[in-house]
C-alpha cells in the first residue's frame, strides 16, 4: 500500500468506455495493466485491468488512451487513501470547472447620418459603400472582371474602418471565409462574376446548411465557360434553382440602377441575418462599371452580435455552426426548418417594381439592366398610345408572383426581355405554374453573348403585338 | 489531465444516448482519440476553452465537435484552414484550431493548406497523418507510402501514383509559419513530445506570434488492418523513414497580430466615401431645362485621349445642375487595348437606357473612332471631332451637324496636350448649350478642390474650346 501515499492520482477506469484497444498496457512499464479476461456486457469487449500496487502515478497510459471517459487521472479520489471504487466519471468529477451562460442577442445599432449631396459613383462602388453602411468590415475575394472595383474599393476601404479585405487563394477559399467569418456571426461579403460564382456554390451550399449568413455580389458576364465579360444575365438558374447541391434557396436580388446597388446591398445584409441565410445580389456587367446619381441612406448600422454566433468567447461556448446531420430522420427535420424558411421568405420578402401596369395589355418582365431599356420602349410606346407596362421582378428568387396576379386578367401578352437564352421567362413560366395560373400568350426578346436587348427591338416588339391585337 | 475541455456528455454523438453519451464514434486504438486527449488537455492548461473555437474537417475527424466543449464550426472538404482565417479575422481574440486529416489537408484542401500557411496570421493546423483515407473506407492518401495497399492501390502505390507527400517539410520552407513539427504517437516518449508540441503551437497562437503546423503522425488501425500494437509498430517502422519526426521551423517572433477593432465612425465613413453633408435647408437642383428628354452621348478615342474623364465630367456636371445622368466605360481588355469609348445619357427625367448604341452626340478623339461610331449616330444627330488629328473623314450619315475642332492642337497651344478632353467639353459646350454655361467651372472646381493648381489650366482649355465653336461675341 506505500504507493498509494503519493500525493499523485492513480488511473481510473470506467470499463463501460474501454474499447480494449490496449494502446495503455505497452505505455505502462511498471505492467500495471493487463489485458481484460472478462467481456463486459454492455460493449462485447474485454476492458483492460488495472494493478496499481506498482504505479507510479506517471499518467502514461492516460496519454495513450484515445478514450475521453477511458483512462482517467482519479483526482477527485487521491484523499481516499487506497480506497478505490468504480464510478461513474460525471458523478465523480461533478460539475464543470467553467459554466456556459446563455450568449444574449447584442441588437444592431443604427447610427444617424447627416443629409448629403448626392454621390456620382459607379454601381460597384455603390454596392460596396451598401455594404459598409450596413456594417459589412470582413470583405473576401477573388479578383474576376467586371467585378474587381468592388474588391479594390474594400481593399482600401476596410483597413481604414478596422475591418478586413483578404484577396483569397481562390473563389473557393474566399466563399470558406465568408463561412467562417459569418459562422462568428459578423456580415462578410464577396464580389464576383460569373466563373467565380460557379466555384463558390458548394460553399454556398454549405452556408445554407449550417444558416449562416453572407452577401455575394455577382456582375454576372457571358457564358458559358470563359466566355467573355460583356454583362449577361445567365446565372439566374444557378442563383434561384442551382445554388450547390441538395435543398438549397436563398434571396435573389436583382437591382437596375447605381442607386439600387446601394439600397439592395444594404438590405441583403439584414436579410441574411433575419433568415442566417445567404443572400443572392444579381447584378450585370453594365451594372457594376455604371456611373449614376447615388443618394446616401439616412443611417449607418454597427452590427451586434447574434446570440447563435461562434464567435470565441465565453457566453457563445456552446454554439456549433455545421450542416451534418447523420441521423436520417435529423436531416429530414432541418430540411423541413429549412422549407418553413424558405416559404416564410416568399411569404414576407418578395419585391418588385411596376411601372404603368395599372392599365397595361402588354406587359414587358424584365429585370437589371435589360429592365432599363425595357422602360425606354414602355414610355416610347405609351407615347404612341399603346398599353404597355414594365413588370421589373426586384427579388428573382422568391419571384413575386403575388404582384403579376392582379395584372393577369387585363394582360393579353407577355414580353420577357432578357440578357440571357430564357432564364428569366423560366422563373417567370415556373411562379405562373405554381400558382396554377395559365398566362396569356408569352413572347421574348433575348439577346446573350453581352449584347443586350435594345429599346427600338423591344418597342418593335410592342407594337408587333398591338398589330396583332388589332 | 481529465480535461474539462470535453463535455461531460456527448449529446451530439446519436443524442447522447447510451454508451455513445461518454465514448467516441473512433475505432478502437484509433491516433485521433489521442490527439483529442492531448489538444484538449492543451486548452485547458492554458486556460483558453472559452476563447477557443475548433473547426472540424470532413474525415473521421468531422465529429470533433461531439466532443470538446469549445466553440464548434464544422468546414467542408478541405476547407478548413479558410473558415478558420474567417473566424480569426472576425475575432482576434478567438484560439482558432483547424484540425484535418491527410486527405483532407493535402490533397483537396492544399491550396487552402498553403496560402493560409503563408499568410502566417496565428491560428494553429493540427494535421492527422495517417496514410490512409480513413472516413471514405481506406484509399490511397497523398501520404500513403510506396508500395502501401490501399482500396484504390490494391496492388501497393507506385511512383505513377505519386510518392507520399511530407507536407510539414512543405509548410516549413513557406515564410508565413513560425513553428512547424511532426510528432507521432507509437510510444509513451512520442506521446509526451506531441503533447508539448500541440500546447506550444496553442500557446504561439494565444500570444499573438504566428501561424504553427503540428503534424501526427497517428495510427489508423481499421484500414491498416492492424492492431493498434503492430499499427504503432507500422507507423514507427515504415512512416517514419519517410516522415522524418522533429521540429522542422522554430522562429522567435514577437507578437505582431492585431486588426480591428471595427469601426462605425460616420464621420470618417463620409470622408472616405466623399460624401458631403448639405447645410440643413438646401433644396436640391432642379434641371434648367426640361427639354432635355434623354439625350445619349458617346465618346470614343485612343487610351490616353481623357474620353471617359471627360463623359465622367459630362455626367457629374449634369447630376450636379439636377439632371439625371449615367455613365457606362468600354471595359476589360477591349479598353486595355487602345479603343476607350463612353457612353452618357443625360435625362431631365429618369435615365431609362443607358447605353447609347446609336447616340444623339459623338465626340471622336481619333479617326478609328469617328469610322466606328459616325455611322451609328442617330439622325440629325450632332458629330463632334478633333479636326486637326482627322483629316480624311468617313462618309458621315446625312442630315447630321458635323464639328471640326482642333482639340490637340488647342491643347498644345495651352502647353498641355493632354487637356484636349477639356477642350472638347468645352467645344461641346458651345456646339451644343447642353448645360447652364458655369455647371462645368462649378463641377470642376469642386473636382479640384484639392488640386487647385490644376483649374487654371482646365478652366483655359474648357473656354478656349467653347470659342473654337462659338466666336466671343456671340453669347451662348
Ligand atoms: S500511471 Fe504510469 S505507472 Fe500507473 S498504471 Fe499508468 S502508466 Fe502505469
Ligand atoms: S487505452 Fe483506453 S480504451 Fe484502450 S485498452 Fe486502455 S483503457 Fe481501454
Ligand atoms: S477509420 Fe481509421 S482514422 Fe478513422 S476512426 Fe477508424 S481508425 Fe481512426
Amino acid at each position: 500500500m506505500s504507493h498509494f501515499t503519493t500525493a499523485r492520482p492513480r488511473p481510473f477506469l470506467d470499463p463501460a468506455y474501454c474499447k480494449a484497444c490496449l494502446r495503455c498496457v505497452e505505455a505502462c512499464a511498471k505492467h500495471c495493466i493487463t489485458p481484460g479476461s472478462t467481456l463486459n456486457t454492455i460493449t462485447g469487449v474485454a476492458p483492460v485491468e488495472l494493478h496499481l500496487e506498482h504505479c507510479t502515478g506517471c499518467a502514461l497510459c492516460v496519454q495513450a488512451c484515445p478514450e475521453p471517459f477511458g483512462l482517467r487521472l482519479d483526482e477527485g479520489m487521491s484523499h481516499l487513501e487506497g480506497e478505490f471504487r468504480l464510478e461513474d466519471p460525471t458523478k465523480l468529477f461533478g460539475k464543470k470547472r467553467v459554466d456556459v451562460v446563455d450568449a444574449p442577442i447584442e441588437p444592431d445599432e443604427q447610427i444617424p447620418l447627416p443629409g448629403c449631396a448626392p454621390l456620382v459613383l459607379k454601381g460597384a462602388y455603390a454596392s460596396a459603400i451598401g455594404a459598409v453602411l450596413a456594417g459589412c468590415r470582413h470583405v473576401f475575394g477573388y479578383p474576376i472582371t467586371p467585378s474587381t472595383e468592388g474588391a479594390e474599393l474594400m481593399a482600401k476601404l476596410m483597413p481604414e474602418l478596422g475591418g478586413t479585405f483578404v484577396q483569397a487563394v481562390s473563389e473557393v477559399a474566399a466563399v470558406n471565409m465568408m463561412y467562417g467569418a459569418g459562422g462568428a456571426g459578423v456580415p462578410a461579403m464577396t464580389f464576383t462574376s460569373s466563373p467565380g460564382f460557379s466555384l463558390m456554390l458548394e460553399g454556398i451550399s454549405y452556408m445554407i446548411g449550417a444558416e449562416v449568413p453572407g452577401v455575394f455580389v455577382n456582375f454576372m458576364r457571358g457564358g458559358p465557360g470563359l466566355g467573355n465579360i460583356a454583362p449577361e444575365q445567365s446565372d439566374i438558374k444557378l442563383a434561384c434553382r442551382g445554388l450547390g447541391h441538395g435543398n438549397t434557396h436563398a434571396l435573389v436580388l436583382a437591382p437596375s440602377t447605381p442607386q439600387e446597388m446601394l439600397d439592395l446591398t444594404l438590405a441583403a445584409f439584414a436579410l441574411s441575418f433575419r433568415y442566417r441565410n445567404p443572400v443572392i445580389m444579381l447584378g450585370d456587367g453594365f451594372l457594376g462599371q455604371m456611373t449614376g446619381v447615388v443618394r446616401l441612406p439616412p443611417t449607418l448600422s454597427r452590427p451586434g452580435r447574434p446570440a447563435w454566433a461562434v464567435w470565441g468567447d465565453r457566453s457563445h461556448r456552446h454554439n456549433l455552426i455545421s450542416s451534418i446531420h447523420l441521423a436520417e430522420t435529423d436531416l429530414e427535420a432541418h430540411n423541413e426548418h429549412l422549407n418553413r424558411k424558405y416559404a416564410a421568405i416568399a411569404k414576407r420578402e418578395t419585391r418588385a417594381e411596376l411601372f404603368r401596369c395599372d392599365d397595361a395589355e402588354v406587359l414587358v418582365v424584365a429585370c437589371n439592366t435589360p429592365a432599363r431599356m425595357a422602360k425606354g420602349a414602355v414610355e416610347v410606346a405609351r407615347a404612341r398610345g399603346l398599353a404597355a407596362g414594365l413588370f421589373r421582378p426586384i427579388t428573382l428568387w422568391p419571384f413575386p408572383i403575388d404582384a403579376l396576379l392582379p395584372l393577369l386578367p387585363r394582360t393579353r401578352q407577355i414580353i420577357v426581355v432578357e440578357a440571357s437564352p430564357g432564364q428569366l421567362e423560366d422563373e417567370l413560366r415556373l411562379a405562373l405554374s405554381h400558382a396554377d395560373r395559365v398566362p396569356p400568350p408569352i413572347t421574348h426578346v433575348r439577346r446573350g453573348g453581352g449584347v443586350l436587348p435594345q429599346q427600338t427591338e423591344i418597342l418593335a416588339q410592342i407594337a408587333a403585338t398591338q398589330e396583332a391585337f388589332a | 489531465m481529465n480535461s474539462p475541455v470535453f463535455y461531460d456528455h456527448f449529446e451530439r454523438h446519436a443524442h447522447g444516448a447510451g454508451l455513445k453519451g461518454h465514448s467516441t464514434h473512433y475505432c478502437p486504438g484509433c491516433g485521433h482519440g489521442i490527439v483529442h486527449r492531448d489538444l484538449a488537455d492543451a486548452i485547458g492548461e492554458l486556460g483558453l476553452q472559452d476563447r477557443t473555437v475548433l473547426i472540424s474537417p470532413v474525415g473521421c475527424a468531422v465529429f470533433a465537435h461531439y466532443y470538446f466543449d469549445v466553440g464548434n464550426s464544422q468546414a467542408a472538404h478541405g476547407r478548413a484552414p479558410a473558415v478558420a482565417l474567417g473566424h480569426k479575422l472576425a475575432n482576434p481574440d478567438a484560439i482558432v484550431i483547424s484540425y484535418q486529416g491527410d486527405g483532407d489537408l493535402a490533397s483537396i484542401g492544399l491550396a487552402e493548406t498553403i496560402s493560409t500557411a503563408q499568410l502566417g496570421l496565428p491560428i494553429t493546423v493540427i494535421f492527422i497523418n495517417n496514410a490512409i483515407y480513413g472516413m471514405t473506407g481506406g484509399q490511397c492518401a497523398p501520404t500513403s507510402l510506396i508500395g502501401q495497399k490501399t482500396t484504390t492501390s490494391p496492388a501497393g502505390r507506385d511512383r505513377a501514383m505519386g510518392s507520399p507527400l511530407r507536407v510539414a517539410e512543405l509548410i516549413a520552407q513557406l515564410d508565413g509559419p513560425i513553428y512547424v513539427e511532426r510528432v507521432a504517437l507509437f510510444d509513451p516518449k512520442q506521446r509526451v513530445k506531441a503533447r508539448r508540441a500541440i500546447q506550444k503551437a496553442l500557446r504561439l497562437q494565444a500570444e499573438g506570434r504566428g501561424y504553427a503546423f503540428i503534424e501526427v503522425l497517428a495510427e489508423c488501425p481499421t484500414h491498416l488492418k492492424l492492431t493498434p500494437e503492430l499499427a504503432e509498430a507500422w507507423v514507427r517502422d515504415q512512416m517514419v523513414p519517410v516522415f522524418p519526426l522533429g521540429v522542422k521551423k522554430d522562429l522567435t517572433v514577437e507578437p505582431w497580430f492585431h486588426c480591428g477593432p471595427p469601426s462605425y465612425d460616420v464621420e470618417k465613413f463620409l470622408a472616405l466615401v466623399g460624401a458631403e453633408p448639405l447645410e440643413p435647408d438646401t433644396e436640391p437642383p432642379v434641371p434648367a431645362t426640361s427639354a432635355i428628354g434623354d439625350l445619349s452621348l458617346k465618346f470614343a478615342g485612343a487610351g490616353g485621349d481623357g474620353a471617359q474623364t471627360a463623359a465622367l465630367l459630362l455626367t457629374r456636371a449634369a447630376i450636379d445642375a439636377g439632371f439625371d445622368a449615367t455613365h457606362i466605360p468600354s471595359y476589360g481588355p477591349e479598353s486595355r487595348g487602345g479603343t476607350s469609348y463612353a457612353d452618357v445619357h443625360i435625362a431631365a427625367g429618369e435615365v431609362l437606357n443607358p447605353a447609347a448604341p446609336e447616340p444623339d452626340i459623338l465626340v471622336a478623339f481619333n479617326a478609328p473612332s469617328l469610322a466606328k461610331f459616325a455611322p451609328m449616330v442617330a439622325p440629325e444627330g450632332t458629330i463632334l471631332y478633333d479636326g486637326g488629328v482627322i483629316t480624311q473623314l468617313p462618309a458621315l450619315p446625312a442630315g447630321c451637324r458635323v464639328i471640326a475642332v482642333p482639340f490637340t492642337e488647342i491643347a498644345r497651344g495651352l502647353g498641355r496636350p493632354v487637356a484636349k478632353n477639356m477642350v472638347a467639353i468645352g467645344a461641346l459646350q458651345g456646339a451644343t448649350g447642353l448645360l447652364p454655361p458655369d455647371r462645368f467651372t462649378i463641377t470642376l472646381r469642386h473636382l479640384l478642390k484639392d488640386k487647385p493648381s490644376l483649374l487654371p489650366l482646365n478652366e483655359a482649355a474648357f473656354e478656349a474650346g467653347r470659342r473654337a465653336v462659338c466666336p466671343p461675341s456671340v453669347p451662348t
